[in-house]
């Protein structure tokens, strides 16, 4: 047995909170490459609306941390002009919400800058998002947008479910010459996890399998992907073998994973927050009723998503309107025995 | 297309119901929520709505008997529809009606496994016989209108069953892969009982059904996978006891006063069979893929009953412990299985097991490996037996010790260097120290 360094044991007991997890992919970034600088709404002194940024201003200075008028139109059309001619913004759009605000410049210049120019030019931005329900925030604030973003050829969209994904996926994201909006669910920037220390990347556009299965599959990313996990653990306890995919990636979406799983389980269940219409369940569904797979279903297949109103400030609708592990539970319960 | 009428669950723990009268007749034309029947559960006895406007056809008779949750009993038209349309349907709602082990109605039509497939002309069609739809496309035999997943009517196709063979089980009697598999299992069983076929008038009295329990569901799910992605092979040795007893003896006594328990022999099988896995390393191994992952640390699990259910709690780390260190352990474990307390951490993580069923007097057995293991040594009972030594017929303790092996990772060579190996561990201890 090989023999453990001290650095190496701390390292691999070490715990963040997803909030820290991005600040310390953050500082990495911003470390190794000084074209890198954040831009957003009280990222500065302040620290982010969400204590992301933190200390960071202290760190980097205002130069490199910058606080901006609260114009989410004027801030995203800078960072994809300083992207263009060779930065490397990180813009934080303060709750997800607001990023209807910027549309234009995140759909219609910073996803088709580099196709509509050959090549020529490159948006290599990231956006960080806040978003989803659960604080009480009401139905400006508490939204999961992230499906309208995965329909856009020329962006990427990711989800990462844990600290160590958050740090791992947003080195990619901003090594990344594409425009990449990743977003964090406001309930997880508090939960903690193993985060390695140092550089190191997790792919964008591949699921993990965060728990293998024969019963049945459950798909699902971000919170959803812990929700499910801990379903899955109740699951097992009643003899219930779910496979769990944390999707972690909208645009790419790693489709091969997911058929793989429904060709082994036979049974299909798409967890997301966003409204339930329309939405990557849809995708996902139809993904698989398309392929191959589609022979390996023995049951129609599930969608568990946000149900068909504005969020509602009262907490106990809010948490009725978005899939609770209890949901995911009962669901899976009846898809596995075959009520579905 | 008719709009089937199914029957409802009415009740919240409802998986069977009965039709106790119509109120409406073959042919009647109904509006959406008269009332078609009444349904009998085991508490009460409700009417049943019309889900739809139409014609009421191949009603199936009310005879009080019980009818699975979702079968079709009846059909409504709308008009135009019923001559083509109907083959189907008529076809298929007599099976519906049965439930596996059911025996066809009195009076009724056969059991679906032993209609011919070919489309039943509607009782109903009136002076039309031929069999087209309304919209003038010929009625095939085609699966047209039946409810099955995906996944059913590809192993059905496989299989080279018609789909419309197939009674289905699932909600408003969708088929679903479990059915079709029940189809074939019928259809082709797998050895008739000679006693059956002697008395075949006489029912088979039916005994206790005892629903499976989470762990029997898990047991019976697990070992069946392991049986069906393993490829078992098993090699069988005797092996003399008699060290190990004088062993027992030796340090038993010393090591009940350290941890207040006295080394029992499974224990010590662990502690010897741990001695030796690390120098067989497929043996301590998962076949990943299309690898096999050696494992660093050596875990034993120990076969263990609870109410009749089979446990298998991990001896962690056993191959750097010492025979008091694994007693400790396995006072723990086995004090946590008989309370009920046991963690699933505590079941997780073996990478070989030892099953021991010597106090029960058994002499030999072979075991089914516990995935992702690859392999498991089953354990017979110590017993007097007269062997050769020197030229002389003596009586030695023996035991036969027999290993089952994945034979994806695990060949004969290997296992049998393996024994060779457990059978000097076992005859002279010592060679551990």
């Amino acid at each position: 047995m090989s023999t453990l360094t001290e650095a190496a044991v701390e390292s691999a007991v070490r715990e963040l909170t997803y909030a820290e997890a991005i600040r310390e992919a953050l500082a990495i970034a911003m470390e190794a490459d000084e074209r890198v600088f954040l831009f957003g709404e009280d990222v500065g002194v302040y620290g982010g609306a969400f204590g992301v940024s933190g200390d960071l201003v202290h760190r980097f200075g205002t130069e490199r941390v910058i606080d901006t008028p609260i114009s989410e139109l004027g801030i995203a059309g800078a960072a994809v002009g300083a992207a263009i001619t060779g930065m490397k913004p990180v813009l934080e759009i303060q709750f997800s919400d607001f990023v209807t605000l910027a549309m234009e410049q995140i759909v219609n210049q910073a996803a088709k800058i580099r196709f509509m120019f050959g090549g020529k030019a490159k948006v290599p931005m990231v956006v960080r998002l806040p978003g989803g329900s659960g604080t009480g925030a009401a139905a400006q604030h508490s939204q999961s947008l992230e499906a309208w973003f995965a329909h856009v050829p020329g962006l990427k969209v990711i989800q990462p479910s844990s600290p160590h994904d958050a740090k791992g996926m947003l080195l990619s994201a901003i090594d990344d010459p594409n425009p990449v909006l990743i977003f964090e669910h406001k309930l997880l920037y508090k939960t903690k996890g193993h985060v390695p220390e140092g550089d190191y990347r997790v792919p964008i556009g591949k699921a993990a399998v965060r728990r293998e299965g024969r019963d049945l599959t459950i798909v699902g990313s971000s919170i959803m992907a812990v929700r499910t996990a801990a379903a899955a653990q109740k699951l097992a306890e009643e003899g219930i073998d779910a496979e769990v995919i944390d999707l972690r990636s909208l645009r790419p979406i790693d489709f091969d994973t997911i058929a793989a799983s429904v060709r082994k389980t036979h049974r299909l269940m798409v967890v997301y927050e966003g409204v339930k219409t329309m939405g990557i369940g849809a995708e996902i569904s139809a993904m698989i009723a398309e392929s191959d797979a589609f022979d390996f279903l023995d049951a129609p297949i599930v969608r568990l998503g946000g149900a068909e109103v504005p969020l509602p400030y009262n907490p106990v609708l809010e948490k009725a309107a978005v899939p609770q592990e209890e949901d995911i539970l009962a669901a899976a319960r009846r898809l596995a025995r075959g009520d579905a | 297309m008719p709009v089937e009428v199914i029957l409802p669950k009415v009740d919240m723990d409802m998986e069977t119901g009965s039709i106790e009268a119509w109120k409406v007749a073959e042919g009647d034309a109904v509006k959406q929520g008269d009332i078609l029947f009444e349904i009998g559960t085991n508490k009460a006895v409700m009417e049943v709505e019309a889900p739809a406007s139409g014609i009421i056809r191949n009603l199936v008779p009310a005879s009080g008997e019980p009818i699975a949750v979702g079968t079709p009993v009846a059909w409504i038209f709308q008009e135009g529809e019923e001559a083509g349309a109907a083959a189907a349907p008529s076809a298929r709602a007599p099976s519906r009606s049965l439930t596996p082990g059911e025996v066809a109605q009195p009076g009724g039509p056969p059991s679906s496994s032993v209609t011919p497939p070919a489309p039943t002309p509607s009782p109903q069609g009136g002076g039309e016989t031929v069999a087209r739809t309304a919209n003038g496309q010929p009625a095939s035999a085609k699966s047209d209108g039946i409810r099955a997943t995906p996944l059913a009517r590809r192993t059905a196709r496989l299989n080279g069953i018609a789909i419309d063979e197939v009674s289905g089980s699932g909600p408003r009697g969708r088929i679903t892969e479990k059915d079709v598999l029940a189809h074939l299992a019928k259809a082709h069983p797998p050895a008739p009982a000679p006693v059956a076929a002697r008395a075949p008038a006489e029912a088979p009295t039916e005994g206790e059904l005892v629903p499976f329990g989470p762990v029997r569901r898990i047991i019976a799910s697990r070992l069946s996978e392991s049986m069906r992605v393993a490829p078992h092979f098993y090699m069988t040795a005797q092996m003399d006891m008699s060290a190990l007893q004088a062993l027992l003896k030796r340090v038993g006594p010393r090591i009940e006063k350290m941890t207040g328990v006295k080394p029992s022999l499974t224990v010590l099988l662990a502690r010897v069979v741990a001695g030796i896995l690390p120098r067989h390393p497929m043996l301590n191994a998962s076949v990943e893929g299309d690898a096999a992952r050696l494992h660093a640390a050596v875990n034993i699990g120990i076969a263990m009953e609870r109410d009749g259910d089979l446990v298998v709690p991990v001896l962690r780390g056993a191959e750097g412990k010492t025979l008091a260190e694994l007693t400790r352990d396995f006072r723990r474990l086995r004090e946590a299985v008989v309370s009920r307390s046991i963690q699933p951490a505590d079941m997780r993580g073996g990478t070989f097991t030892l099953s021991n069923l010597g106090m029960f007097g058994v002499d030999s057995f072979t075991a089914i490996i516990n995935q992702p293991e690859s392999a498991i040594l089953a354990v017979g009972r110590t017993v007097d037996t007269p062997v050769g030594r020197h030229g002389e017929i003596v009586l030695r303790p023996m035991a036969t010790f027999s290993l089952s092996s994945d034979h994806r990772i695990v060949d004969g060579v290997t296992a049998a260097r393996f024994m060779a190996d457990l059978r000097e561990a076992i005859e002279y201890p010592e060679v551990l120290l």
